[in-house]
């Protein structure tokens, strides 16, 4: 198997950097090294600069494996598409995609590729604590790679924000109810939505001085007076109450 | 998103592009059954990946990619074995199927995910929420 040389850290986005971490690749060991987790590719390289770099798109899945009777050690188990030849990323990515043609070429329904080859990749780190960190960060690098495939989704979405009155207007309908602010909102009541308004405002006053009786929690007394119901009443303390209290205690 | 806990942008500041990327998977993900899966989250379902695995575990977070986060998980591969992994992410891409456990009500959970993303979206329109991002009139 052919591995990269002459690797060397990425210079920005690294989410997660773990030395100490032996990588097996489909079983066999490749020796103790540093994992890059960085936002534009995985990398994995040993102290002579001998290693491997993953590309988000061609992983199919990644987690932490803590089952010892599956594997001897806790690692990051990563499940990528496609062999691994070393030589370029490109190489690899296109070797899925032929896999995948011919996959669709053969069988009778086009877009499964059943028999595409995996690589499976385990690292180890020495430090297992390091595990949930090296693995959320793959999760965040991996989100940042959408399949650019996926013509699913619909995305039209042009990188400015979706603004909801912009499409109410475009389509005439506000059928997803918005908030006014005050004065915008008053002015847009008509007859009967003033009325609702008063008596809405009435029964909150009227609610308000029943609020010390709720719930059942005994106070000392009910203030209708406060509307807001949030003034403490003072004339509960006992007069003269913090007058022994001696600033040089 | 993380993606895990998108639904935080109003809540402090937040970088710029974050934001968007909130937005954008908004978008997308009420304009797809995306927001089904969405609403799987604490389920515990079963996953059939493209390559013939299995993933069965219980349902952390599904992205607007489909991007899916198990954690307790039993994973069969192609050839049968089975293990246990602790958390798992699968790429959007490699999902084939999600299977909808029986007890939900899948009309009921769609609608309560599109909820969810209109009154976000209504909080942060006029009237309410930062005003750091809204547009000027």
């Amino acid at each position: 198997m052919v591995l990269l040389k002459n690797l060397r850290p990425p210079t920005e986005g690294v989410r997660h950097e773990q030395a100490e971490t032996t990588a097996v690749m489909n079983g066999q060991k490749l020796g103790c090294g540093t994992l890059y987790v960085a936002e534009t590719r995985l990398l994995w390289f040993d102290g002579s600069g001998m290693g491997f770099s993953l590309e988000y798109p061609t992983i199919g899945l990644h987690a932490i494996s803590r089952d010892v009777s599956a594997y001897p050690q806790e690692h990051l188990y990563v499940m990528v598409n496609g062999k691994l030849t070393g030589e370029n990323e490109a190489d690899m990515t296109e070797k899925a995609a032929d896999d995948e043609e011919d996959d669709s070429s053969n069988s009778s329904c086009g877009d499964d590729d059943d028999e595409e080859a995996i690589t499976e990749i385990r690292f180890v780190p020495s430090d297992k604590v390091a595990l949930e960190s090296m693995f959320s960060a793959m999760c965040e690098c991996q989100a940042l790679h959408p399949d650019p495939e996926d013509d699913d989704s619909d995305n039209d979405f042009e990188g400015e924000e979706y603004d909801v009155e912009e499409a109410e207007a475009e389509h005439g309908h506000a059928d997803i109810p918005s908030f006014y602010t005050c004065d915008e909102g008053l002015s847009a009541l008509t007859q009967e939505g003033q009325a609702t308004l008063e008596r809405l405002e009435g029964m909150l006053a009227h609610s308000v001085a029943q609020q010390y009786h709720m719930a059942g929690v005994r106070t000392e007394e009910a203030n209708a007076e406060f509307e807001d119901g949030m003034e403490v009443d003072a004339s509960a303390m006992e007069a003269g109450q913090f007058e022994d209290a001696d600033v040089e205690h | 998103m993380e993606s895990e806990g998108t639904e935080s942008p109003l809540s402090g500041l937040v970088p710029v592009a974050e934001v968007f990327n909130s937005i954008r998977e908004r978008t997308i993900a009420e304009n797809s059954m995306v927001v089904l899966l969405q609403g799987l989250q604490g389920e515990v379902t079963t996953v059939d990946l493209r390559n013939e695995c299995t993933a069965r575990g219980r349902v952390v977070n599904v992205d607007a990619f489909m991007n899916v986060r198990l954690k307790d998980v039993l994973y069969r591969d192609r050839r049968g074995k089975l293990t246990r992994l602790q958390d798992l992410f699968i790429t959007g891409r490699n999902v084939r199927y999600v299977h909808i456990p029986d007890h939900m009500d899948i009309m009921k959970t769609i609608q309560s995910q599109l909820a969810k993303i209109h009154r976000v979206r209504n909080f942060a329109s006029h009237g309410g929420g930062r005003k750091e991002y809204s547009k000027k009139k």
